[in-house]
């Protein structure tokens, strides 16, 4: 290498390392701002990486828990339907669901139930 | 991490003409090895936001570049040896100016097309860049016309030759850590190198 490359070399280095001594004080700051945050732990990161388990897990738990929960109630479905019908032989029938016959002779059936509450005793 | 906040590398800021003392003086603080990543970032911010001041031309950019190549350094390297923190920095912060080079080029080309480039008379508008209003900071410097003249010189060498010379003579790493810095091999340091230094020398007649 040259004297001249040498000489070059040296100063380019000397103005560099000057030019870098004597960054103005906001810049200054911001660096020193900007190194502290790179020096942070990265909390949100680990945080993050417990949050994808956990989502998972209640993800599965909700899901077992609506799987589970019909099979549970299904057998005491007709129980409770014929529960619900006995309660309620007080009432006349459901129009819906009767024969239409039934309604026909409803002044039959009446005569026929109070017969049958009078003529019972004296047999 | 610890975070013992050190002090960023300071030298005697004596006359600009004090010569090799001083030179020595920075270059040991320079080549020290750091005791922390702590230790490591404050001995380098300075020198890092100068050279992608140096290379972008833009003080913004310049806190962009380093500010990410310090969280990536960290983040990624963090538990590798200090000794090998250097070129990695180094490297990362090349990388990071290049990146945004291109980005920017990709800007002004959209905003070519756009039609951003001229206002209703067909003048040309400023750039898309916004100012740089920040007090000049060679300016302040006691030689600021010579570090002007390199910073031009160095900005108009070829990507790499830059990179070479900015890497192995400003910041002073040796052949191998600058080839890892540049991700190529000791030769093409070499070659990149000479070819810079010659450039330099027919642009630096000044400095006669």
């Amino acid at each position: 290498m040259s004297h001249r490359d040498e000489d070059i070399q040296r100063r380019a280095r000397e103005l560099y390392l000057r030019a870098s001594n004597e960054v103005d004080p906001v810049i200054a700051g911001r660096l020193r701002a900007a190194r502290r945050t790179a020096l942070e732990k990265p909390v949100s990161h680990a945080a993050r990486r417990m949050l994808l388990p956990a989502g998972a897990f209640a993800m599965l738990a909700l899901a077992s828990l609506i799987v589970w929960q019909p099979r549970q109630s299904s057998p005491a479905a007709p129980t409770q339907v014929m529960q619900s019908a006995e309660a309620d032989s007080d009432l006349p029938p459901d129009a819906d669901s009767a024969d239409p016959a039934l309604y026909q002779d409803l002044d039959f059936y009446g005569w026929l139930a109070s017969n049958q509450g009078s003529a019972s005793p004296t047999r | 991490m610890e975070h013992e906040d050190a002090q960023p590398d300071k030298a005697d800021p004596g006359p600009m003409n004090a010569g090799v003392a001083l030179d020595s003086t920075l270059l040991e603080a320079v080549r020290e090895v750091p005791r922390s990543m702590d230790a490591f970032l404050a001995q380098v911010e300075r020198r890092a936001w100068r050279m992608a001041e140096l290379n972008l031309g833009n003080r913004e950019d310049a806190m962009d570049a380093v500010q990410d190549a310090m969280l990536r350094l960290v983040r990624h390297y963090g538990d590798k040896p200090a000794e090998e923190w250097t070129p990695l920095f180094w490297g990362i912060l090349r990388r990071r100016i290049v990146d945004l080079q291109r980005r920017r080029k990709v800007r002004s080309i959209v905003v070519g097309w756009l039609g951003g480039g001229k206002d209703d008379d067909g003048d040309e508008l400023p750039s898309w860049e916004p100012a740089d209003e920040g007090p000049d900071p060679s300016a302040r410097l006691q030689d600021a016309q010579a570090y002007q003249d390199i910073a031009q010189a160095v900005r108009r060498l070829p990507r790499r030759q830059r990179e070479a010379f900015m890497l192995r003579v400003m910041e002073g790493l040796d052949v191998a850590e600058t080839a890892a810095a540049m991700g190529c091999s000791d030769g093409s340091v070499k070659t990149h190198l000479s070819r810079a230094m010659h450039t330099l020398r027919d642009q630096l007649e000044a400095w006669r």
